[in-house]
């Protein structure tokens, strides 16, 4: 006795923003990525200045790192597979960044594209196997691989296993020719906005590079496997190839998340990534929005800041705070950015 | 040897039990359970109050444990569950309800019962000892005994009665189910409340050996997907299965390679990672279920 | 205990602090003293026992009348965060404490996120108190950070040895949960048992922290017949399964851990099994409570129902801060002028009988005062209760 149905559902209606909409930059939307773009460099840290509120530059800094690997998250969606294991390529960034900067001396700006990139090859290695998988399968392989990275990196011996890696460097000076691009964090007062400059820096990156391949022809190609994959694979889409490539995507986006949290925290443990984040990721991607580009950074936002808010109230904040999950999921079951779904509505 | 194999086959009916019910739910509604940990937790409280707070008889807190687990099942599934599927796009959208669903059980276990570990005390003393080859206290052989008696009731019941028969026809296919006249709507209650009550019962009995306490939700349930990734998703028998071997897998791992530190369990995702990538679907299940 | 009356006292108790502390003692300044640990989730127990004394004590001394610090008089109240034990929350946990003005914190619980919060710490001017045993986090250049409690590698020792010349131990086995601390804990352990010249027989074996049952994790322990089992940084959840899964094996030897427990869910989990059992405690052993302790643990179980025993280790962060404060004033917006009086600091210890006093230690551990000096109680469980095996000091 198996349930017969497909998880994935109703092609028709998934999503009409970016991912059925030509990837032309019409005016409109230069004019709201130039808004976008004004808000999180101009405008927040003015807000920020005017109502003294410092703290909110760190929550903020983590909605954006959290953000890139959510998006990490979503673009293995768009392939038709939950991913509940981006916590594990986070943690693993995370342990690349802080083994290259303590124990090889490497600049923290070139760790980051190197942890990103040893996150993208580990997913090749491990997605070859487990991609083969579908639906729930999938998805618990996948929770399994967080608890997988945090017992590796307990007992593998250069990750200093128990005691994790703690006083790393904050991130230094980035030079080109000469020409300083980011000042040596340690030589500034408080190095709060650097970090938020740049992790949301990092953010509008990734979420670009996403919005290009969901309209380029890959994304076309991981749309059709979406939908279906043997018929995909019969018209001659190399349906292994291609999840392969996604998941390296994906991962790669978790290995740079995670990188870029070490350096803040300047300590990694084996628990700094942990099944916990593994889930939250993934709701972000269902509370924004599976079908929008931009969900899984509205979904990271609301559930991040949702539960910082939400401080005030002591012992309920957990009450108030999934309470209020649960009936956002009942009002809007697609997804937050379902609201601007014109065509497709209630099924 | 004896010894390994007495504890597995103990660790994998309680296993298997909690595996049945998250199984049940999934094979129904298609909805993968991730509060199902935290119904455990539940049942285990309630067996405690009515057991170490009110001084009732341990059946009646097992008998409380089920029936207020039934309810929340239930309730969850007629108003929560039922709504978002009918109005999702994606079916996968109900995972994140569950997860939602799990916090705030998390949360009012927090404010209801706290935070500290609770236990009743020992429903029979004494130990058995056969010659220190085999030791196993004796209220373990009950839990373990009861457990197992339940998991062979349970197949029973879906087997011979009319509800089963119907809930075996829903899992099947839930269109031509709906078709030959079943009430999917009551139906698809009754199982979700069935599967709740079943972690309940689990938590209700190992409440009196393992005590219980607020962390042990999330985990369970991360084990529970396990054992039904080894037996396969939504087959009542690839639940029991998976119950089964993971519990052996536990017992012979951690004799094994005791000396070796933290890989039991790295071995046991390995195994199951090379497992599931030959064999996608599990022991038993069919194909992406 | 009664779970109604818990619920009706909690939420009643709630209510009127909440409006208490609002209106009652208005004319006093307020002073905001911080708690960044965990409070919901898996390990819960830790950061509630922890939050609940500081409100038990700031209530108390507000009921007083506030305390006086320099010219002024404080009512203290204490502003807490939920860091779900993700050392990334931590960090947003201690931002908020800078964000409200607060120079001084308890907590984080946990290595991880001791770790986390070091730079916004430092770079914010807040002196925090974890519950952690790194030694890199009180060693220079860190700063900051003070050991709220006795570090395992310290009672771990103390411990050994009275065993080794009271029973005659010899072997001792050790078992970890296979998550950070506890298994840093362990090896600093094995470490000092070794130094001790005792033979450790089983060092390795681990257990996830969900384990259902201890039996095949403790087999090949027992069967290393030790005379001494030794949980390293075992949580009170784990404790009493622990326990009775070593007794039903057979095991005869002694079972000690170097962590705070709770005596009810010793009882409630192991019953008669956990007798003997020999744990670290604070001083509300009925031989070593003043009567400052007693009424303490009066008031926390009046105001949360049911008192926790891991309280007792915890009850000394808040009392340093304000002592400390009263010591030196100055110190009260500038941690600069409070590292400057720890070197000196002493005043008397209120929660113990005698002339114990509190001080800042760990010179021969850290290099440097960052460590609050409470005494060192051993407690063996008997029937139900603690009752106190010996007394050390610790520097």
């Amino acid at each position: 006795m198996t349930t017969p149905k497909i998880p994935n559902s109703v092609p028709t209606s998934f999503g009409n923003s970016a991912a059925s909409r030509p990837g032309s930059l019409g005016p409109a939307r230069l004019a709201g990525v130039a808004a976008f773009l004004a808000l999180v460099f101009v405008a927040v840290p003015l807000g920020i200045a005017a109502s003294g509120r410092w703290d909110f530059y760190y929550t903020l800094t983590s909605v954006a790192l959290l953000s890139i690997a959510s998006a990490g998250v979503w673009l293995t969606f768009y392939i038709g597979r939950i991913n509940i294991g981006q916590g594990a390529y986070a943690l693993a960034g995370g342990y690349v960044s802080a083994v290259l900067i303590t124990q090889v001396g490497m600049s923290f700006w070139l760790t980051l594209p190197l942890a990103g990139l040893a996150c993208a090859g580990l997913a090749v290695l491990i997605g070859l196997p487990i991609l083969r998988l579908r639906g729930v399968y999938f998805a618990m392989v996948t929770l399994v691989l967080t608890e997988v990275a945090r017992l590796s990196a307990l007992a593998l011996p250069v990750t200093n296993g128990a005691k994790g890696i703690t006083s790393i460097p904050l991130p230094g000076e980035l030079s080109v020719l000469g020409l300083t691009i980011i000042p040596d964090f340690a030589t500034l007062e408080d190095p709060k906005l650097a970090f938020y400059l740049v992790a949301v820096a990092l953010m509008c990156l990734s979420y670009l590079a996403l919005w290009r391949i969901v309209n380029s022809r890959l994304g076309h190609l991981c749309r059709s496997l979406q939908q279906n994959e043997e018929l995909a694979a019969s018209i001659g889409v190399n349906t292994a190839h291609l999840r392969v490539l996604a998941y390296a995507i994906s991962s790669f986006f978790g290995g740079v998340a995670g990188a870029m949290f070490v350096s803040i925290s300047q300590s990694i443990y084996p628990s700094s990534f942990q099944v916990a984040d593994s889930v939250n990721f993934m709701l972000n991607c269902f509370l924004g929005g599976l079908g929008y580009v931009f969900g899984p950074m509205l979904g990271t936002l609301l559930l991040y800041f949702g539960w910082d808010l939400l401080f005030t109230t002591g012992q309920y904040q957990m009450l108030i705070y999934s309470s209020a999950m649960i009936v956002l999921m009942l009002v809007l079951p697609n997804g937050l950015l379902s609201l601007f779904d014109r065509k497709g509505g209630g099924k | 040897m004896e010894q390994i194999l007495a504890n597995g086959l103990y660790l994998g009916a309680q296993y298997a039990l909690i595996a049945l019910g998250l199984t049940l739910i999934f094979s129904l509604m298609n909805v993968l359970n991730f509060a199902h940990g935290q119904m455990y937790v539940m049942g285990g409280f309630v067996t405690y109050t009515v057991v170490a707070q009110f001084g009732l008889p341990f059946i009646v807190g097992l008998l409380a444990s089920a029936v207020v687990l039934a309810v929340i099942g239930a309730v969850c599934e007629r108003f929560l569950f039922r709504t978002v599927i009918k109005r999702s796009k994606r079916e996968e959208s109900t995972m994140l309800l569950a997860a939602g669903i799990a916090f705030f059980l998390d949360a009012v276990i927090l404010l209801v019962f706290g935070e500290k570990q609770r236990g009743v005390p020992k429903i029979v003393d004494g130990v058995f000892n056969w010659d220190m080859r085999l030791i196993m206290p004796y209220d373990r052989i009950l839990i373990g005994a009861l457990a197992i008696a339940m998991v062979v009731g349970f197949i029973l019941f879906m087997q011979y009665s009319r509800t089963g028969r119907a809930m075996r026809a829903l899992a099947q296919d839930r269109m031509a189910a709906q078709l030959m006249g079943v009430d999917v709507d009551r139906y698809s209650m009754i199982g979700f409340a069935l599967g709740a009550m079943l972690a309940g019962i689990v938590g209700g009995l190992l409440v009196t050996i393992t005590g219980i306490n607020l962390g042990m939700g999330g985990p369970t349930s991360v084990k529970a997907f396990l054992m039904i990734m080894i037996g396969g998703a939504g087959v009542i028998s690839g639940a029991i299965a998976g119950g089964f071997i993971l519990g052996m897998m536990e017992s012979i791992g951690l004799t094994l390679l005791a000396a070796y530190g933290d890989v039991t369990y790295l071995a046991i995702f390995a195994t199951l990672l090379v497992f599931l990538a030959i064999r996608p679907q599990g022991l038993m299940g069919k194909p992406w279920g | 205990m009664q779970r109604r009356t818990f619920i009706a006292t909690a939420g009643l108790s709630l209510a009127f602090s909440l409006t208490a502390s609002v209106a009652a003692w208005a004319e006093n300044a307020t002073l905001k003293i911080g708690f960044v640990g965990v409070t919901s989730g898996p390990a819960a127990a830790w950061g509630i026992s922890n939050q609940r004394s500081m409100e038990t004590r700031a209530a108390w001394l507000n009921e007083l009348g506030g305390v006086q610090i320099g010219d002024t008089t404080y009512n203290i109240e204490i502003v807490a965060f939920d860091d779900q034990k993700d050392p990334k929350r931590a960090i947003a946990g201690m931002e908020k404490m800078a964000q409200d003005g607060i120079h001084y914190v308890v907590g984080p619980n946990v290595d991880d996120g001791a770790a986390a919060v070091r730079p916004v710490a430092e770079q914010n001017g807040i002196m925090y108190f974890p519950y952690a045993f790194p030694k890199e986090l009180y060693t220079a250049p860190a700063s900051n950070a003070i050991l709220g409690m006795v570090a395992n590698y310290q009672s771990g020792p103390a411990i050994y040895k009275h065993l080794m010349e009271t029973k005659g131990v010899k072997k001792v086995a050790f078992v970890a949960a296979n998550e950070s601390d506890p298994l840093s804990q362990r090896d600093s352990g094995v470490e000092a048992a070794k130094a001790l010249g005792l033979e450790v027989v089983s060092d390795s074996v681990t257990y996830q922290v969900d384990t259902t049952d201890f039996t095949p994790v403790l087999l090949p322990v027992i069967q290393s017949a030790p005379d001494l089992l030794v949980l390293s940084g075992v949580s009170p959840a784990n404790a009493p399964q622990l326990i009775r899964s070593a007794r039903e094996l057979g095991y005869t030897g002694l079972i000690s851990t170097e962590t705070a427990q709770d005596a009810q869910v010793l009882q409630e989990g192991a019953g008669e099994l956990a007798n003997g059992f020999i744990s670290v405690g604070g001083a509300s052993t009925p031989e070593l409570a003043s009567d400052a302790m007693k009424e303490f643990v009066e008031r926390y179980t009046a105001m949360f129902g049911e008192y926790n025993d891991e309280s007792n280790t915890k009850v000394y962060a808040l009392e340093y801060i304000i002592e400390t404060l009263k010591a030196n004033p100055a110190a009260i917006d500038n941690v600069e002028e409070f590292k400057k009086t720890m070197d000196t600091f002493e005043a008397a210890n209120p929660f113990m009988v005698g002339d114990a006093k509190l001080t800042y230690v760990g010179t021969s551990s850290f290099g440097q005062k960052r460590q609050v000096s409470v005494p060192l109680v051993v407690n063996e469980f008997q029937n139900g209760a603690f009752q106190t095996l010996f007394v050390a000091k610790v520097d």
